[in-house]
C-alpha cells in the first residue's frame, strides 16, 4: 500500500528517546526499570501462588486440594497419565473441541466485531448512537435463566440442520457468536476511532472501495485490538461451562470446561488430583495464545503504522 | 445534548460513508463530496464471491424453508424469509445501505443467540413455568392417566405376544388357566383354538392374526404401550397392558379423563377440572401433579413486589450489589491499568515473561478459581491461615465484613488480567507526542499519567467499566462458589446472607423456596434487575460523554 | 446501466442459490429415501439415549452392546455432569429431546414426578428379586417408578491399629478417640466427619440425630413420607441440637473439616474413627490403613439410622422408546452381570438380592455397609425435601461453632422450613 505520509500518531515513546551508551548505575536502573521488576514479581506472586498450588496438587497422586499446604512434597505424573486413560472421558478429544470451538470462535468474533467497529466507527447513519447503546445492553441481561432458552433454540434448528443443533460443535460456535458484538464492538470502536481517517480519504482518492480499505488497510493498522479482542474471546470460550453444558449433550463434543467439571462434580468421588492436572493442562491453550498474539498486542501497532 | 444528538442524527443518512471525527481529520471534515458512484466492491473477484455467498445463503434458506414446511414450523419459516430477503437487499443494494453490509453478520448472531434469549425470558416472566408447571397440558394428561393405571395387587402375569389384524394391534396372551386369548382395545379378550406355542409354551401365533417381529414391535412403541385390552365386557375387571411386548399384566384406572368435559375423576367420584392455575383441582382444592405451563399475566412481576420475603432483605442486598459492582470495577480497573502502566516501558526486559504471567488467573478455568480460593481460606486448614500467616483463624469466609471483603478480593484475581490486558491496548493507542510534548514542558511521569493518560484512557475505557459493572452486579458465580452469599442474615427466614447479591437471592428465591424452582419468578425478577442495571448504565454512558464524543 | 448491473447481480444470486438447491435436494432424495426405508425395518436406526455419570459408564456399555447384538437398538450413553443432571432432565423431558432412561438418585423422584417427567414401570416378578428398601425408595404415590441398582450409605470406619474394639454408643466413640488421641502424638482427632464450613453436613450427621429419635418428616404407614408433618423442630431434634453443640464446644464436631480433609487425615492414620459411605474405602484401602466398618454408633439411646440413597434407573415420560427401554432395564439391568458390573465400577451394594448375596459373600466391606442400609430407611423423595436442606445445615453449623442457643437455633430453622413449604 502507498503509505500516505502521515505522522504515525501511536508512535511509542520508545522511538525517539534512543538508548544512550551510558555508564550502568543501579540507582538510575532501579528508578528507570528496576521498580517495575519489583512490582512485577509482587503481582506475579499474587496471580500465581494459587496456581502453585493446584499444580502441586495435581503432582501428588491420591492428594486433596484444601488442607494439603506442603507444596510439592510428592512429584508424580501419574494423574496426567490417567487423565489420558479413561475411554469414557475422552480428555485429548475434549482438549482438541476447546481449541476447535476456542479458536473458531475468537477468529470470527474478531471478523464480525471488526466489521461492526468499522462501521460504527467510519459510517454516519440513523440509530447509530442507539445501536452501540444497545449492543451493550443486551449483553447486560442476567443470563443464568438462558440455558432453557437456548435449548430449546438449538434443538429447533437441530430439526431442520442437524449439523449445527444440540451437540453439535458448530452449534457451540454459534451461540458463542451471539456474543460477538457488545463489549467488543466497544473495545475495537475506541481503537478504531484513533485511525486516522485521512488514512480512508487518501485510500478512496485512489479509487479503493470501501471493502479494499477495510481488509488490505485498516484491518492491519488495528492488529493490536483485533488480538486483544482475540485473545478474551478465546479465553471467555475455553472457561465457558453453563451453556456448554446445555449444548455439548455427546462427550465426543465436549470442551475441557464441561468434562472436567464432570471431575468435581463428583461428589463422593475424590477425582480432585486428576482434575487439577487436567485443570492444569486446560489453561496451557490460553497461554500458547496468548503468547503468539503478544507480538501483536504489543508490538503490532509499530509495525502496522509505519507501513 | 438531546439538541446535539438530534442534529447529528438528522445529517447522519446524508453523508454515506462520511469520516469520524478525529483530531487529524478535523480539517478534512465537510470538504469531501459524495463518492462517486460505481460499484463499490470494487475488483471482479469480489463481485463474484459476494455473489457466490449470497446465492449458498439463499439455497440454504430455501432449503430450511422446506425443511421447516414439513415441521409445520410457521413462524420461523417467516422469519427466515424476512431475514433472508433483508440481507439479499442489504448486500445488492449500496449508499444508505453501506453500515449495513458491515453490521449483518454479527448483529444477525446477536438477534438470534442474544435478543431471543432475553424475549424468551421475557415470555417466561408471563407464565408459570416451574416444578410442577412444566410441560403442556396434554403431557400433564398423560401424565396423570399414566400414574393412575394401577396393576390390579397381585393379579398374575401373562407372556404376551402383539399381534396383528386389519391394522389393528391386539394382545395375544396366555391367561394364569392355561387358555391362550386374544383381544384388543374393543374386543376384550376371547379364548383361541388353535394357538400356535414356542419351545417355552409361550403363545406365538393364532389362525387370522399377524404376530409382530420384534422389530415391528419396536416400530410401533407407541402403539403398544397405549393398548389396554379389557379382560372381560365389565370394565371393572380390568384391562391386561404391556410395557414390554413380552409380558402383561392387569391394570385398572384409579383415575380417568373425560376429552368432552375436560375432567379427571377418580375412583370415589370426585371430578377434577382445569381450575385456570395450570392444574387440575378438586372442589375442595385437590391438586393433581403434574400441572403444566400457562400464561398468568402480571402475577409474577406483582409477586416480586408484594412478597415479605423479598421486599424484606431487599434494600442491604441492593446496597452490597451496588458496593460490590462499583469496588470490583474499581479495584480489578486500578491493578490492571497500574500493571498495564508499569509492563509498559519500551526498556524493561522480560516483559513477556511478566505478562504471561499476570494472565494466568484469567487463563485458568474460573469455576476451579472459586473452588480452590475457597480451600485456600479455611479458616483452620487453608494455606492463607496456615502458611502466610503462621496458624492464625481468621475467620475469610465466615465473618460477615471478611467475607465480603474476601469476596471482593478473590474477584479482584479474577478479574484483574482482563482489565489489564485492556488498559495494555488502550495505553498503546495513546498517541506518544502527547507525552513527550508533555515531557518536554516539564511534566513529571505522575503529572504526565494523571493529566493526559489516565482521562484519555478513562474516555476509550469507560463503556468497558460501565460493562464490567454491569457483569460484576451479576456475578452469580464467584459469589456462588466461594460463599454461597452467606454468612446468613440471622433476622429473615430467607436463606440469605451477607455476601448475596440481587442475583444469588433471586436465585435463592427462585429455585430454593419452598423447594420448587419457579422460572418464571426468577425471569420476571431478572427482568426487574436488567431493568435496573440498564437503566445506571443508560445513565453512566450519559455521564461519561463517551458516546457525546461519538457525535 | 447501474440498474441493469444489479439486477444481474441478483440474477446470478438466484442462479446460484438454485444451482446449490439443485445439488442439495439430490442428496435431500436419498436422505429421505432413507428415511421410508427405516420405516420397513426400524430396529436397525433405533437409539435409546441413556444419561449417567461418568463411573457408570463403563459398566453399562457392556450391556448395552449385548442389548444391541439382540434386539439392534443402539444405546447411546451420554455422560452428563450429576450436580445438575436432575434439573436438565425436567427441562428437556417436556421438549421431547430428552433422553429416553437416566441414571439418578432416588431423592429426586419426587421432583420428577411432581413435573411428570418420567413414567411408571411395571417390574414384575423382578420386583421380589430386589431388596425392599430399594423398591420402596423408587415407588411414589404407590406408583414404582425406576429399577434400582444399588444402594448407598453412611458407616462408621474404625482405624483398628489406632481403636482395636467395637464401640458400644457414640459417647464411647469419643472416649476410644479421645484416649487415642492422648496415646499417640500423631493422632489428632478423636472423630472425623466431613462437613462444610459454609453449609454444614444434614446428611452425614443425620445418624446422630436419628439416634435422638428425630427426623425430618413423618412417615405413613407404609413408608411413604408425609410433606404436610414436619418433624425436624420437635423435642427430640432439639435435643440433638443440645448434643450438636455440646459436641461443637468439645471438639468432636468441627466444621472446617471438609470431606477431602476429613479422608486426607483419615488416610495418614490421624483419626482411630471416620464417619463416611462407601465411596472413600477404595481411598482408604490404597493408603494401607487397617480399617474395620461398625455399626453406626447411637448417641441418644436409639438406633443410629443412616439416610439411605437408592441409585435407579428412570424412563423419561416422553420417551418414544418405551418398549425397548423397559426391556433393558427389567431384561438387561436386573441381571446379576449387570448388577455386578455397576457394583465393580461403584462399590456400592447391589440392589438386586442374589447379586448382593454374592458380593457380600466376597466383600466383607459390602456386607457391613449393605447390612447398615437394608435396615436403614429411604431418603425422603419428597420435593417438599429441597427445602430443607439449607436451614438445617445452617442450624448444625450454627451450633457446631457454638453460637446461639440450641433449642433457639433449631426452632428457628424448623419454622423457617415449615414457612417455606407453606
Amino acid at each position: 500500500m502507498s503509505a500516505p505520509a502521515l505522522s504515525p500518531r501511536r508512535t511509542p515513546s520508545a522511538t525517539p528517546t534512543a538508548p544512550q551508551k551510558r555508564p550502568f548505575s543501579l540507582r538510575r536502573w532501579f528508578r528507570d526499570t528496576g521498580w517495575r521488576h519489583l512490582v512485577a514479581l509482587v503481582l506475579v506472586v499474587f496471580a500465581v501462588f494459587p496456581l502453585l498450588y493446584v499444580l502441586s496438587a495435581s503432582l501428588n497422586p491420591g492428594g486433596s486440594l484444601v488442607g494439603s499446604n506442603s507444596l510439592f512434597t510428592t512429584i508424580d505424573f501419574s494423574n496426567y497419565v490417567d487423565l489420558f486413560g479413561n475411554p469414557s472421558q475422552p480428555y485429548g478429544q475434549w482438549f482438541v473441541n476447546t481449541l476447535v470451538i476456542g479458536l473458531t470462535t475468537a477468529v470470527l468474533t474478531v471478523f464480525m466485531g471488526a466489521m461492526a467497529a468499522y462501521a460504527f466507527s467510519r459510517m454516519r447513519f440513523t440509530g447509530r448512537r442507539m445501536g452501540l447503546l444497545s449492543l451493550m445492553l443486551v449483553q447486560m441481561f442476567p443470563q443464568f435463566l438462558a440455558f432453557v432458552s437456548i435449548f430449546l433454540l438449538l434443538s429447533s434448528i437441530g430439526d431442520v440442520f442437524p449439523a449445527i443443533g444440540l451437540g453439535t460443535r458448530l452449534g457451540m460456535i454459534m451461540v458463542y457468536l451471539g456474543g460477538a458484538l457488545g463489549v467488543n464492538t466497544y473495545l475495537m470502536y475506541g481503537y478504531f476511532s484513533t485511525v486516522p481517517v485521512s488514512i480512508d480519504e487518501a485510500a478512496k482518492i485512489d479509487g479503493a472501495g470501501h471493502a479494499r480499505i477495510f481488509f488490505t488497510m485498516i484491518l492491519r493498522l488495528v492488529a493490536p485490538i483485533l488480538a486483544v479482542v482475540g485473545l478474551l474471546s478465546f479465553i471467555a470460550t475455553t472457561g465457558e461451562y453453563v451453556i456448554a453444558s446445555v449444548v455439548l449433550t455427546d462427550p465426543s463434543t465436549q470442551t475441557l470446561a464441561v468434562g472436567l467439571y464432570q471431575y468435581v462434580s463428583q461428589a463422593f468421588s475424590n477425582n480432585w488430583a486428576i482434575f487439577s492436572a487436567g485443570a492444569v493442562l486446560a489453561a496451557v491453550p490460553v497461554m500458547v495464545v496468548f503468547l503468539l498474539l503478544q507480538k501483536y498486542i504489543v508490538g503490532g501497532l509499530t509495525a502496522g503504522s509505519v507501513k | 445534548m438531546s439538541q446535539h444528538e438530534t442534529t447529528a442524527t438528522d445529517v447522519a443518512p446524508s453523508r454515506p460513508g462520511a469520516p469520524a471525527p478525529g483530531p487529524a481529520s478535523a480539517s478534512d471534515r465537510g470538504r469531501r463530496p459524495r463518492p462517486p458512484r460505481r460499484i463499490e466492491s470494487g475488483t471482479m473477484v469480489a463481485l463474484v464471491t459476494k455473489i457466490v455467498l449470497l446465492g449458498l445463503l439463499d439455497a440454504v434458506a430455501a432449503f430450511a424453508i422446506v425443511v421447516m414446511v414439513g415441521l409445520d414450523m410457521w413462524l420461523p419459516i417467516v422469519a427466515t424469509v424476512v431475514a433472508t430477503g433483508l440481507i439479499n437487499w442489504i448486500y445488492l443494494g449500496r449508499g444508505t445501505r453501506l453500515p449495513g453490509k458491515y453490521l449483518v453478520p454479527g448483529v444477525a448472531f446477536l438477534l438470534v443467540f442474544q435478543v431471543f434469549v432475553v424475549l424468551y425470558s421475557g415470555y417466561v416472566a408471563f407464565t408459570n413455568y416451574g416444578d410442577g408447571h412444566n410441560g403442556s397440558k396434554d403431557d400433564a394428561i398423560a401424565a396423570i392417566s399414566r400414574a393412575g393405571l394401577d396393576r390390579v395387587p397381585d393379579s398374575p402375569s401373562y407372556p404376551v405376544s402383539v399381534v396383528e389384524k386389519d391394522g389393528e394391534l391386539g394382545l395375544l396372551g396366555q391367561a394364569p388357566d392355561g387358555d391362550v386369548v386374544v383381544g384388543t382395545s374393543d374386543e376384550p379378550l376371547t379364548v383361541v383354538d388353535d394357538p400356535t406355542l414356542n419351545s417355552l409354551g409361550v403363545p406365538t401365533g393364532a389362525p387370522g392374526w399377524t404376530t409382530l417381529s420384534l422389530s415391528d414391535v419396536l416400530g410401533r412403541q407407541g402403539e403398544v404401550v397405549d393398548l389396554t385390552v379389557p379382560l372381560s365386557e365389565d370394565p371393572g375387571d380390568g384391562f391386561l397392558r404391556t410395557d414390554d411386548a413380552s409380558t402383561a399384566y392387569v391394570y385398572r384406572s384409579a383415575i380417568v379423563y373425560d376429552e368432552a368435559t375436560d375432567t379427571f375423576t377418580d375412583g370415589d367420584g370426585v371430578v377434577y377440572t382445569d381450575d385456570g392455575e395450570g392444574e387440575f383441582a378438586s372442589a375442595d382444592g385437590q391438586v393433581l401433579r403434574p400441572g403444566w405451563k400457562i400464561t398468568v399475566g402480571f402475577e409474577n412481576f406483582e409477586r416480586a413486589f408484594s412478597d415479605p420475603q423479598i421486599s424484606g432483605p431487599l434494600l442491604r442486598v441492593t446496597v452490597w450489589t451496588f458496593a460490590f459492582a462499583i469496588l470490583s470495577v474499581a479495584t480489578t480497573f486500578a491493578l490492571g491499568l497500574f500493571l498495564a502502566t508499569v509492563l509498559n516501558h519500551p526498556r524493561m526486559r522480560g516483559v513477556k515473561v511478566y505478562r504471561v504471567l499476570v494472565i494466568l488467573p484469567y487463563a485458568f478455568p474460573a469455576f476451579l478459581s472459586g473452588l480452590v480460593w475457597a480451600g485456600l481460606m479455611n479458616p483452620e486448614f487453608g494455606f492463607i491461615n496456615q502458611v502466610l500467616l503462621g496458624g492464625a483463624e481468621v475467620p475469610w469466609l465466615t465473618d460477615p465484613w471478611l467475607a465480603r471483603f474476601s469476596v471482593l478480593f478473590v474477584n479482584l484475581w479474577l478479574g484483574y488480567p482482563y482489565m489489564f490486558l485492556v488498559c495494555t491496548g488502550a495505553l498503546q493507542s495513546l498517541p506518544g507526542e502527547l507525552e513527550e510534548a508533555a515531557r518536554v514542558d516539564g511534566a513529571g511521569p505522575w503529572t504526565v499519567f494523571r493529566s493526559i493518560k489516565l482521562p484519555l484512557l478513562l474516555v476509550s475505557t469507560a463503556p468497558l467499566l460501565i460493562a464490567s459493572f454491569a457483569f460484576n452486579f451479576n456475578n452469580f458465580n464467584v459469589i456462588y462458589m466461594l460463599t454461597r452469599g452467606w454468612p446468613r442474615f440471622d433476622d429473615t427466614t430467607l436463606d440469605i446472607g451477607s455476601t448475596d447479591l440481587l442475583i444469588t437471592m433471586v436465585y435463592k428465591i427462585a429455585f430454593g423456596s419452598g423447594g420448587a424452582r419457579d422460572f418464571g419468578l426468577a425471569s420476571a425478577l431478572s427482568i426487574l434487575i436488567f431493568l435496573l442495571v440498564a437503566a445506571v448504565s443508560v445513565v453512566a454512558f450519559r455521564r461519561t460523554k463517551s458516546l457525546e464524543e461519538i457525535n | 446501466m447501474k440498474v441493469t448491473r444489479r439486477t444481474t447481480a441478483a440474477a446470478v444470486v438466484a442462479l446460484t442459490a438454485i444451482t446449490a438447491l439443485t445439488a442439495c435436494s439430490s442428496s435431500d432424495d436419498a436422505a429421505s429415501s432413507g428415511s421410508s426405508e427405516s420405516a420397513a425395518a426400524p430396529a436397525s436406526d433405533q437409539t435409546l439415549t441413556i444419561w449417567l455419570d461418568e463411573q457408570r459408564a463403563p459398566a453399562v456399555e457392556p450391556i448395552a452392546e449385548q442389548f444391541q447384538a439382540d434386539t439392534g437398538i443402539t444405546v447411546k450413553s451420554v455422560v452428563k455432569d450429576f450436580s445438575t443432571v436432575d434439573q436438565d432432565f425436567i427441562s428437556q423431558v417436556p421438549t421431547g429431546k430428552g433422553p429416553d432412561i437416566i441414571v439418578s438418585p432416588h431423592d429426586k423422584l419426587g421432583a420428577y414426578v411432581q413435573n411428570g417427567v418420567v413414567s411408571p414401570i411395571e417390574l414384575g416378578d423382578t420386583a421380589d428379586q430386589l431388596a425392599d428398601v430399594a423398591v420402596q425408595a423408587v415407588t411414589y404415590d404407590g406408583d414404582v417408578y425406576g429399577l434400582p441398582y444399588s444402594i448407598e450409605n453412611v458407616a462408621l470406619l474404625r482405624n483398628t491399629a489406632l481403636v482395636p474394639d467395637v464401640a458400644t454408643d457414640f459417647d464411647d466413640v469419643i472416649a476410644k478417640g479421645q484416649a487415642a488421641v492422648e496415646a499417640d502424638a500423631k493422632v489428632k482427632y478423636p472423630f472425623l466427619l466431613g462437613l462444610d464450613p459454609k453449609q454444614g453436613d444434614p446428611y452425614h450427621m443425620y445418624p446422630l440425630q436419628t439416634s435422638f429419635g428425630s427426623s425430618v418428616f413423618a412417615q405413613n404407614e407404609d413408608g411413604s413420607y408425609d410433606a404436610t408433618r414436619l418433624t425436624l423442630g420437635d423435642e427430640a431434634g432439639q435435643k440433638f441440637a443440645a448434643a450438636v453443640k455440646t459436641w461443637g464446644e468439645e471438639g468432636v464436631l468441627n466444621a472446617n473439616i471438609t470431606g477431602d480433609i476429613a479422608l486426607e487425615a483419615f488416610e495418614k492414620g490421624e483419626s482411630p474413627y471416620y464417619l463416611t459411605g462407601p465411596w472413600n474405602v477404595p481411598a482408604i484401602k490404597d493408603a494401607g490403613i487397617d480399617y474395620a466398618i461398625d455399626p453406626l454408633p447411637s448417641a441418644g439411646g436409639e438406633p443410629a439410622q443412616p439416610f439411605l440413597g437408592v441409585n435407579a434407573f428412570f424412563i423419561s415420560s416422553k420417551s418414544e422408546n418405551k418398549v425397548a427401554a423397559t426391556k433393558f432395564l427389567t431384561d438387561y439391568l436386573a441381571t446379576d452381570a449387570a448388577q455386578k458390573a455397576l457394583f465393580d465400577v461403584g462399590g456400592r451394594p447391589p440392589a438386586l438380592t442374589t447379586a448382593y448375596d454374592e458380593v457380600a459373600a466376597a466383600d466383607a466391606d459390602v456386607k457391613a455397609f449393605g447390612d447398615i442400609g437394608l435396615d436403614g430407611v429411604p431418603m425422603p423423595a419428597i420435593p417438599e425435601m429441597a427445602a430443607v436442606w439449607a436451614d438445617w445445615g445452617g442450624a448444625e453449623l450454627q451450633l457446631i461453632k457454638g453460637e446461639g442457643d440450641p433449642a433457639e437455633v433449631w426452632t428457628k430453622a424448623a419454622d423457617n422450613v415449615e414457612s417455606k413449604i407453606k
